[in-house]
Formats: C-alpha cells, sequence, structure tokens
C-alpha cells in the first residue's frame, strides 16, 4: 500500500471514530428540534423536519433554568478561585524545593485525586453536617469540589513551574527583588499561560459536578444544572425533546469555550507556556 | 588599592559534600579575576556564593569591607551575568535593564534615559522595543551585560557568559568585556573553564579544583610557575607533557624515561635520585639539527593548523611539540629536539608539588 493510500485509510478510520464519538453530541442537538412524534418516529430521522426552537423557551422558563445555571456558575467560580488562589503556592512550592517531604506530599496530593466522589461523598457529608456546613450548602459544595479537583490543578500549575528556569528567579534576586517579588514579577507572569488552562478545565470540571451538589444541596433554588437535568429526568420520562433542550442549554457554552481556546489548551498543557 | 570583595575562611557543605574547601580570596578593587577550573570545581559555587544565592556554611565574606554572609542577595549591590542570560522573556529589552532600577523606585523618565545610555554604549539603541527571543545570541548576552552595567554596582559576577556563543563572537566578546570593564573601572569576578578566557580577560586569576584554591596569581605566573602539576596542566594549550624522571647523580640533570633514556640538563640542583615528574611546555620544545639535541624522538602523529604544526611522538610517555616553522616532519621520522634548562618544570613525583 502507498503512503498517500494509506493516510487515506487513516484519515476514514479517524473520520469514523470522531463520528461514533460525537455522535451522542449531535443526537442531543438535533432531538431538541424535533417535535414529540418525530421524536419517536421508526425509522428515526436524522435531520428535524420541522425544527421546534420553541423548545428552549419553554425549558427555560419551565424549569427555571436561570437559576440553576446561576449556582452552577456561582460554584464552578468559587471552586475555580479558592483552587487557584489556594493550588498556585502550593504547586509553585512543590516545584521549587526538592526533598523527602516533598516527594511524600506529591505523593499524598497523587492519592487524593485517585478517590472517587461517590465515596468520598459520605465522609465529607457527616464531616460537613456536624460543623454545620450544611446550612451554607453551595459554600459546603465549593469546599468539597475543591478539596477534589486541587490535585489535579496542583501537578499540572507545578509542570508549569518546573518549566520556568530558576536562572530567572535568580536574576530577579540579584537584580533587587525579594523572593516574593520575584515571584510575583517575574515567575507568575510566565506561569500564567499554564495556570489559566488548569483553572479553565477545573473550571469546566466544576460546572458539571454532580455527586456533591447532589447529596449537599437539598434547597431546589440552590441547586446547579447538573442536578436540574437529573430531577428532570424520571422513571416514566417521555419528554426527551425538552430534557435535550436543557442539556443543550447546559454544555453549548461549555463547549463554545473548549472550542475557543483549545488550541491553547493543548499547547499550553504540553509546552509548560514558556514563550 | 582597596579590597573590594574578601573571603577568609569560606567553607561550604551540601549535606555531607564539601563543595568549597576553606577559600582565601581578596579582590582588589577594579581588578578582574577569573576563577577557573574543570566542571564540578567549585567555581559556579564560590561565585553563586559572592551573589548570595547560596549561603556559605563558615568563614567570612566581605564586599566594600562589609560582613555580608547573611545578606540576601538584593542588598548587597552586586550584579551578575548568568549563562543562559537569564533575561525576562515576558520583558522588552528596555524592560530587561530598567528592571532593577524600576525595583529601587527609580522614577519612569530617569530609568528610561539610563536605558538609553547604556544601550548606546552596548550597540543596543535599535533593539529597545524587541523581546528576547527576537534577539540573536550575541544580542542577548549585550543585554546581559548591559542589565548588568545600567546600576553601577560594586562588582560584576560573570557565570561562563561566552559558553553559548560560536568561536569567533567568544572571541570578540572577550575583549569587549574587557574594554568594558576597564572603562568603568569595575571590580569583576569571571567564571570560566577555558582557561584562554582566564588567561586573556584577568589581571588574576584563580585557579580551582574540588573546591580547593590550586593556585592564584597573574596569568603570566601561573604559566611561568605553577604550583602543581594540576595547574601546570591545566594552564595552557596544548597541554604541558608530564614525563616521569629521576634526577642524576651530579643533582644537575634529569634521566628522563620517553620510551629510551635520556638526559636534559637543570639549571638548579636538586637532591640526587630523587623521582620526579618533568614538565615540558610543547612550545618550549625547539627542532635541532641531528645530534645537537638533548632528545631523539620518534613522530608519531603530525597535525597541521597552517600556523602551527602539533607533532605527537609514538613514545611511551606522549610528548607534544609545537612547532611554527614549517619543516617537513612525517609519521616515522627521527627528530632532534632540545629545551632551555630554564624551561624545564620539576614537580615531585609523589605530591605533585612545584620543586
Amino acid at each position: 500500500m502507498s503512503d498517500t493510500n494509506r493516510n487515506r485509510l487513516m484519515l476514514v478510520i479517524a473520520i469514523v471514530m470522531a463520528a461514533i464519538y460525537l455522535f451522542p453530541l449531535y443526537w442531543m442537538f438535533i432531538t431538541a428540534l424535533k417535535s414529540g412524534s418525530e421524536m419517536f418516529a421508526t425509522p428515526p430521522s436524522f435531520w428535524p423536519s420541522e425544527p421546534q426552537r420553541s423548545t428552549y423557551a419553554f425549558v427555560w422558563e419551565s424549569r427555571g433554568m436561570g437559576r440553576y445555571l446561576w449556582n452552577s456558575l456561582i460554584i464552578a467560580f468559587g471552586s475555580v478561585i479558592l483552587i487557584t488562589v489556594l493550588g498556585v503556592g502550593c504547586a509553585y512550592v512543590l516545584a521549587r524545593y526538592r526533598n523527602v517531604w516533598v516527594d511524600i506530599g506529591l505523593f499524598l496530593i497523587l492519592m487524593l485525586q485517585v478517590l472517587p466522589a461517590s465515596l468520598m461523598i459520605t465522609p465529607i457529608f457527616v464531616g460537613f453536617s456536624q460543623l454545620g456546613m450544611l446550612n451554607y450548602p453551595r459554600l459546603a459544595v465549593i469546599i468539597a469540589i475543591a478539596a477534589k479537583s486541587m490535585p489535579f490543578f496542583v501537578v499540572l500549575v507545578r509542570a508549569t513551574f518546573m518549566a520556568v528556569p530558576q536562572e530567572l528567579e535568580e536574576a530577579a534576586l540579584v537584580d533587587g527583588n525579594s523572593r516574593v517579588g520575584a515571584f510575583f514579577n517575574i515567575v507568575l507572569p510566565l506561569a500564567r499561560n499554564g495556570i489559566l488552562v488548569s483553572a479553565i478545565l477545573i473550571f469546566m470540571q466544576a460546572f458539571g459536578e454532580f455527586v456533591y451538589s447532589k447529596s449537599i444541596i437539598q434547597a431546589v433554588e440552590l441547586q446547579p444544572a447538573s442536578v436540574g437535568l437529573n430531577s428532570f429526568m424520571g422513571p416514566n420520562t417521555n419528554e426527551w425533546n425538552n430534557i435535550m433542550a436543557y442539556a443543550t442549554i447546559y454544555v453549548t457554552p461549555i463547549l463554545a469555550i473548549f472550542v475557543l481556546l483549545q488550541r491553547r489548551i493543548v499547547s499550553g498543557l504540553t509546552s509548560g507556556a514558556i514563550k | 588599592m582597596t579590597k573590594q570583595i574578601e573571603l577568609s575562611g569560606v567553607n561550604k557543605y551540601y549535606g555531607a559534600f564539601h563543595a568549597l574547601k576553606n577559600i582565601e580570596l581578596s579582590i582588589e578593587k577594579g581588578s578582574f579575576v577569573a576563577l577557573v577550573g574543570p566542571s564540578g570545581c567549585g567555581k559556579s559555587t564560590l561565585l553563586r556564593s559572592l551573589a548570595g544565592l547560596e549561603s556559605i556554611s563558615t568563614g567570612d565574606l566581605k564586599i566594600a569591607g562589609e560582613l555580608m554572609n547573611n545578606v540576601p542577595p538584593r542588598k548587597r549591590d552586586i550584579a551578575m551575568v548568568f549563562q543562559s542570560y537569564a533575561l525576562y522573556p515576558h520583558m522588552t529589552v528596555e524592560q530587561n535593564l530598567t528592571y532593577s532600577l524600576r525595583i529601587r523606585g527609580v522614577p519612569k523618565a530617569e530609568a528610561k534615559k539610563a536605558a538609553e545610555e547604556v544601550a548606546a554604549t552596548t550597540g543596543l539603541s535599535q533593539l529597545l522595543g524587541r523581546y528576547p527571543r527576537e534577539l540573536s545570541g550575541g544580542q542577548r548576552q549585550r543585554v546581559a551585560m548591559s542589565r548588568a552595567i545600567i546600576r553601577h554596582p560594586k562588582a560584576f559576577l560573570f557565570d561562563e557568559p561566552l559558553s553559548n556563543l560560536d568561536a569567533a563572537l567568544r572571541v570578540h566578546m572577550r575583549k569587549e568585556i574587557r574594554t568594558l570593564h576597564d572603562r568603568l573601572g569595575a571590580t569583576s569576578v569571571y567564571v570560566t573553564h577555558d582557561q584562554i578566557e582566564a588567561m586573556t580577560m584577568a589581571d588574576h586569576v584563580v585557579v580551582m579544583k574540588d573546591g580547593v584554591i590550586e593556585q592564584q596569581g597573574a596569568p603570566l605566573e601561573l604559566y611561568d610557575r605553577p604550583a602543581n602539576r594540576f595547574v601546570a596542566g591545566f594552564i595552557g594549550s596544548p597541554a604541558m607533557n608530564f614525563v616521569p624522571a629521576v634526577v642524576g647523580e651530579d643533582g644537575r640533570s634529569l634521566a628522563v624515561d620517553v620510551g629510551e633514556k635520556q638526559t636534559i640538563t637543570l639549571d638548579r640542583q636538586l637532591q640526587p635520585g630523587r623521582r620526579v615528574t618533568a614538565g615540558l611546555r610543547p612550545e618550549h620544545l625547539h627542532f635541532v639539527e641531528p645530534g645537537q639535541g638533548v632528545f631523539r624522538l620518534p613522530v608519531g602523529i603530525v597535525e597541521s593548523t597552517g600556523s602551527a604544526t602539533y607533532i605527537t611522538t609514538a613514545t611511551a610517555a606522549e610528548v607534544t611539540i609545537v612547532e611554527t616553522a614549517r619543516r617537513p616532519v612525517r609519521t616515522g621520522d627521527i627528530i632532534d629536539v632540545s629545551i632551555r634548562p630554564s624551561d624545564v618544570h620539576v614537580f615531585d613525583g609523589e605530591s605533585g608539588l612545584r620543586v
């Protein structure tokens, strides 16, 4: 087989794989536009004959999506801010000091990452309940998410910091800056891309977080969109178009952010984001 | 002359590793000092200790008469040029130059003026708005230098600043750095592993090995009177030839072992029968007519650079000879060479110290 044919075959395989992978997303978008009868038609239609745009407005109103998304945003931003503020310092120390204690710390951090949320939720719930944190459920979820996602952030940002040459910091020290000053003036600006990318990834995780929110937040008016979507679906649900419309409204902004920034996200993760 | 930097009894340990051993060094104001030695000899550690990037374990370090042992780098008023230049990649050349001034709260207009002045002297005027990544190696090197000179520090520290440049540019920058040093009347400490750099640039050369200062002094003093075998072999290019020898019975000659025993006369009296090492610089061995030399040597390898011919002999202890006159020498020839008695270096066979 010649090289060109080989490349064509690879391309075809890639396209087929991508199609399989993206099919659910496509199905979500078109189902949201279908009418009730078309949705259950056999054979199924792959393009809605009469797109029902009104579904979106109806779902937004009837489910109170504004409030759900607002809660999701609060939880996501809260988690990102908490993780960034705490995690950047942690990652910096882990990047710059090498000794046994740092290795132990790193190991523990990675251990935390291994534990699944569904396992962690019980002890967290009991602990929060005794501390009275359940009276501030969104804050409780933010703290729980921060604890869960911090390791991921720290590991990524640590790699970014390690890519900033130590000589730059030393040059800043000799030039007359203090260690803290050198960190804020030199290291932080150079690590900015990596930190930003990691923060965006954390944001996307937190925006879709379900387990903690579902368990900790009882009051409907404080629940995020992920929990709202779950309560939309019951055992006898048949309004799939409405659910898909909900899902579309929920994920499209995130997808858009990812598509717009994907080049920077990928390069930020791989290059250490120095140049 | 006043002492600008003084080190007395300085030791540095990294855990069990003894990186600097009892360093005694004083550097006069306005002098250019080169720290030279093979990698891992402690020269960079010494320089970083001067900068305050490493702390010294014991001993005293004074800069301009003030004890600096525990003073952080920013209060030492020294400037450093790093091997990698360590230019701030997110700042323009001008911002790089003025960074130290801005930290010290110098007004913007004044800092800008200072940057323009320095840039004019180092030929960077056209490049002030550029970022480091847009500059060539030589230009980056100049920015690093300019960043050091802009604030008139008590001392300049150079950490192998030329090792990333190509050979031609290195020779050029060597002169430029020395000229700059003279014009500023600065005190400079220059770390290098290249003995040519040290010899050509410095007033005072410090040769280090394994954390110990082996010898220090003026460049030619080190060349003419090396204190031990290490310094003798390190200074000078191509390196000095070492051949085992025994002092003759009259005490004024050496029986030298280069395949066959040959005798060379000395200009000084030594203890008869003593086992020593004779040090013969390649450039001090001269061709003579057959029968008039002190050595008869079989030629092994002949390398010609045009300006000089490097001849390596086919003897057990290899001897290199540098000959500037072109002679038709070929592998397998037997040649006669001589050396002036005063050019023969003698080192103790055991300790390697100069005899």
